[in-house]
């Protein structure tokens, strides 16, 4: 199977092209009755109260299709729900996935920490364990398939799968607050090989420039939300720093992590994202200049 | 809008009684137009909702402004539009089609009237008051505990629901009291018209249904303002409860603004086909049997939840079966239309358009019972689209067709047939424009109840189109407007029965007396005015 996508498509197909028929059914009988028996004079035709024969026909008929889009739809759970292999033979992965207002924190075995943009291998099953840090969130990544809920207080497992290399964008899907349109996520798939290697460098410790910024960072009030592990022992309330220049956006999907990108999110993260948790914190320009070469430099 | 006409009637407004009167045509009246003023003010927060999202990154609204205001948009059709509407349909004409003089309890009658127009109230002061709710209509915990939801926004919500609440549910006794008591002599059960039938299922969803709501109402209070954690995980509460005690009072409440819109339809289709309504005892069976199964479909707004796989394909299940009946209605619905003489008037105009779209949304909504293809498409635009084609392709069309049809019982004025079509091919248009798109959008991955959206992802066509589709359907409801007010200000006079309709509120004068029937009248079949004009061919007993 190409990804976790594929059987919910099939089932849509097929449940989408008998929908389609009976909406055609029942509105070529509207309009060829409404028209065939069209008559404004006045008079009276013949009082039909019913027939019981038809009333059992489109009782039944409905009744046995809908009996086989349900067994259908238990084959496709079965594919894409509990224990489902999507015709990998490898051991699933599994990822900690933590939503937050308004953003998703993905933890790896080894200590590996991001926020918003999570690697997964290629043609391995992948089991995100979801739980929240406030409110109910949801990942959504439309291109492979199902979508999960999560919920403070609860673990829900979401299974994903894809056996070709490539970017995928997502979001959270359950209303969560001010931002939850800002709260968007990618997912990047590639081969084992190459996701061992990002894994290994993601859970390294952080080496960006030592400086300037790094001096700002540490007086400044980023490590009451930030940490970057191995430069700034921090609490981690807001996304984890150590690795943020490798990551492709910033903010949840709102800025584009580039110099400009990044200068533009901490001099004023109202403007970009309203209601988002992180202030603005007054820094000199020359600061700014320093902290954004020093977070850009965190790969 | 139609204030001429209140004055112009003889009766409780003429002489400013309004604020006392008692008379089930008057409250009737005043329901529809607080379920109508209510309509405009939903109606522009959804235009202002389409115009922040006709392109990507706009910023004609704040996210805290869209956030109230899809909120309030909610909860505004559904508890001050829809219901009220419905409510105040069967208000009226209940009475006159059982040959009744009036509901059995008038003076809790206009309780339940000025009780839904306080809560309405309550709900809006609100905005005034620091700030409108912001969770959703559905208010899912734990974003409405006094840890996220600092304002009071959500503890006007709780009092704005549970008074209107209390409104309808002491409305409901009234009218379940009334159909079942207050029928004239020979109106057997066999023979009550339609309508009247769905009112008197929906009744009873609604004394089941909306007590959940209450308490768990009461139970958010109780968070907010006592200390209480009931749905606050952090403080050993359970958030999926609320969505289980708010969905399992939500569900039923789709029904309960969908019967008496099927029992509408069910009065019009047969007149304007000048036939008897195909398989009565079906059409009748099949609300009772949508009324008991609405109560055992709630968690398909929760497959996402994580209740696991069995509960998830029960309540799948379950939500397919619904369609069964709802499915043997539409069928009967085209089946009256066959050999018939059909006359497409402005209400079976709007019958057939009800029929059309009210289609979608049904398959659309067995889409959504199949729980791995519900996996994909809750909580995206797809759902937006598939709620809108029920309640605004179902529900909204029905009423169109009612008001168009009970509109000269009422006034004693027919409206206008060409700013009819108007008004109908505008809001067909409309309609369609606005919420087929939406389907494509959420199949796209474009979540609900965003306040804005990134470019990039080939949104930005499809949300324009449906932000056209509002403005047309914005200007379908000023050209109705203006056909109320021509017509109220001298439309042609209808008479006793312009449509050679079937049952009692036709049989006497427009709009009728303040005790309704000079005598109480007596039935011996379904259609009494057919009986009546046609004696050599009665229906059968």
């Amino acid at each position: 199977m190409a990804t976790s996508l594929e059987p919910i498509v099939v089932l849509s197909l097929i449940v989408g092209a008998l929908a389609a028929l009976v909406f055609a059914g029942v509105l070529a009988a509207l309009i060829v009755f409404t028209i065939r028996f069209r008559d404004p004079r006045p008079g009276s035709v013949p009082q039909i109260h019913g027939h019981r024969g038809l009333e059992v026909a489109w009782t039944a008929a409905p009744l046995a299709l809908l009996a086989t889009i349900f067994a259908l739809s238990l084959v496709t759970l079965g594919q894409i729900g509990q224990g489902a292999t999507f015709g990998s033979l490898e051991p699933p992965v599994h990822v900690t996935v933590v939503g937050h207002q308004w953003w998703f924190e993905f933890r790896y075995p080894g200590g590996a920490v991001t926020a918003n943009e999570a690697h997964i291998p290629a043609g391995v099953p992948i089991e995100l364990d979801l739980g929240s840090a406030d409110v109910i969130h949801d990942l959504w990544i439309p291109e492979l398939g199902a979508k999960s809920d999560i919920v403070p207080g609860q673990r829900n497992v979401l299974r994903l799968f894809t056996a070709r290399p490539g970017t995928f964008s997502g979001a959270c899907a359950e209303f969560c607050g001010l931002e939850h349109a800002w709260m968007r996520v990618l997912i990047v798939a590639e081969p084992r090989a190459d996701f061992e290697r990002w894994l290994r460098s993601q859970a390294a410790p952080a080496s960006g420039q030592a400086g300037r910024g790094l001096e700002v960072v540490r007086s400044a009030v980023c490590s009451s939300c930030h940490v970057v592990r191995g430069q700034l022992a921090g609490t981690s309330i807001g996304p984890d720093l150590t690795h943020v220049g490798s990551r492709a956006t910033l903010a949840g999907g709102v800025l584009a992590n580039t110099d400009e990108g990044m200068r533009a999110w901490i001099a004023d993260p109202q403007r970009y994202k309203p209601g988002a948790l992180m202030p603005r914190v007054p820094l000199s320009a020359a600061d700014l200049d320093a902290v954004v070469a020093y977070l850009r430099s965190l790969r | 809008m139609t204030a001429a006409a209140l004055v112009r009637r003889p009766g409780a407004f003429a002489t400013a009684g309004v604020l006392r009167t008692v008379d089930h045509k008057d409250i009737g009246i005043l329901y529809v137009l607080l379920g109508v003023a209510f309509l405009a003010i939903g109606g522009v927060e959804a235009l202002l909702l389409r115009i922040q999202l006709a392109s990507s990154g706009l910023r004609v609204l704040d996210p805290s402004t869209y956030d109230q205001l899809f909120t309030m948009h909610g909860i505004t059709m559904i508890f001050l539009v829809a219901v009220p509407l419905l409510v105040g349909f069967a208000n009226y004409v209940v009475p006159l089609q059982i040959g009744a003089p009036d509901v059995a309890f008038p003076r809790l009658n206009a309780l339940s009237f000025w009780l839904t127009l306080f809560g309405g109230v309550l709900l809006y002061l609100s905005f005034v008051a620091g700030g409108a709710p912001d969770a959703g209509w559905f208010a899912y915990a734990p974003l409405t505990e006094p840890s996220h939801a600092v304002g009071s926004g959500m503890d006007w919500y709780v009092f704005g629901l549970a008074v209107s609440g209390a409104g309808t549910i002491t409305g409901a006794i009234n009218l379940a009291v009334t159909i079942l008591l207050g029928r004239c002599p020979g109106m057997v059960m066999g023979r009550v018209p339609m309508f009247t039938w769905m009112v008197l299922i929906t009744s009873f969803l609604i004394l089941a249904a909306y007590p959940v709501l209450t308490s768990a109402l009461v139970m958010l209070l109780v968070d907010r303002q006592l200390g209480g954690r009931f749905f606050d995980p952090a403080g050993g509460g359970n958030a999926v409860l609320w969505q289980h005690l708010f969905w399992s009072f939500g569900h039923p409440e789709v029904y309960i603004v969908v019967l008496p819109a099927f029992g509408m339809i069910s009065e019009i289709v047969p007149v304007f086909s000048g036939k008897p309504l195909f398989g009565y005892r079906f059409v009748a069976g099949s609300g009772i049997a949508i009324g008991f199964l609405s109560f055992s479909v709630w968690a398909h707004h929760m497959f996402a939840v994580g209740l696991g796989d069995s509960e998830n394909a029960f309540f799948s299940a379950a939500s397919m079966l619904i369609a069964i009946p709802t499915g043997v209605k539409v069928f009967n619905w085209v089946a009256t239309l066959w050999r018939g003489r059909i006359r497409l008037a402005m209400p079976m105009v709007f019958a057939l358009g009800f029929i059309a779209t009210f289609v979608i949304g049904g398959l659309t909504g067995v889409s959504l019972a199949v729980v791995p293809i519900d996996l994909y498409a809750t909580d995206s635009y797809y759902v937006v689209g598939h709620l809108h084609y029920v309640l605004f392709g179902g529900t909204l069309m029905a009423v169109f067709a009612g008001l168009y049809y009970w509109f000269p019982k009422v006034t004693g004025r027919l409206l206008g047939h060409r700013l009819g079509l108007t008004h109908f091919w505008l809001t067909l248009a409309g309609l369609t424009l606005a919420f087929l798109p939406m389907h494509w959008l959420g199949l796209q991955g474009m979540p609900r109840r965003v306040w804005t959206y990134p470019p990039g992802l080939g949104w930005e066509w499809s949300n324009l189109v449906s932000t056209v589709g509002a403005f047309l359907i914005a200007a379908g409801a000023i050209v109705l407007a203006l056909n109320v007010w021509r017509s109220v200000r001298g439309g042609e006079p209808a008479g006793d029965d312009p449509w050679d309709a079937y049952t009692l509120e036709w049989s006497t004068s427009s709009p009728p007396p303040a005790y309704n029937f000079e005598s109480i009248p007596r039935v011996r079949g379904k259609r009494p005015l057919w009986d009546r004009a046609h004696p050599d061919r009665m229906d059968p007993e």
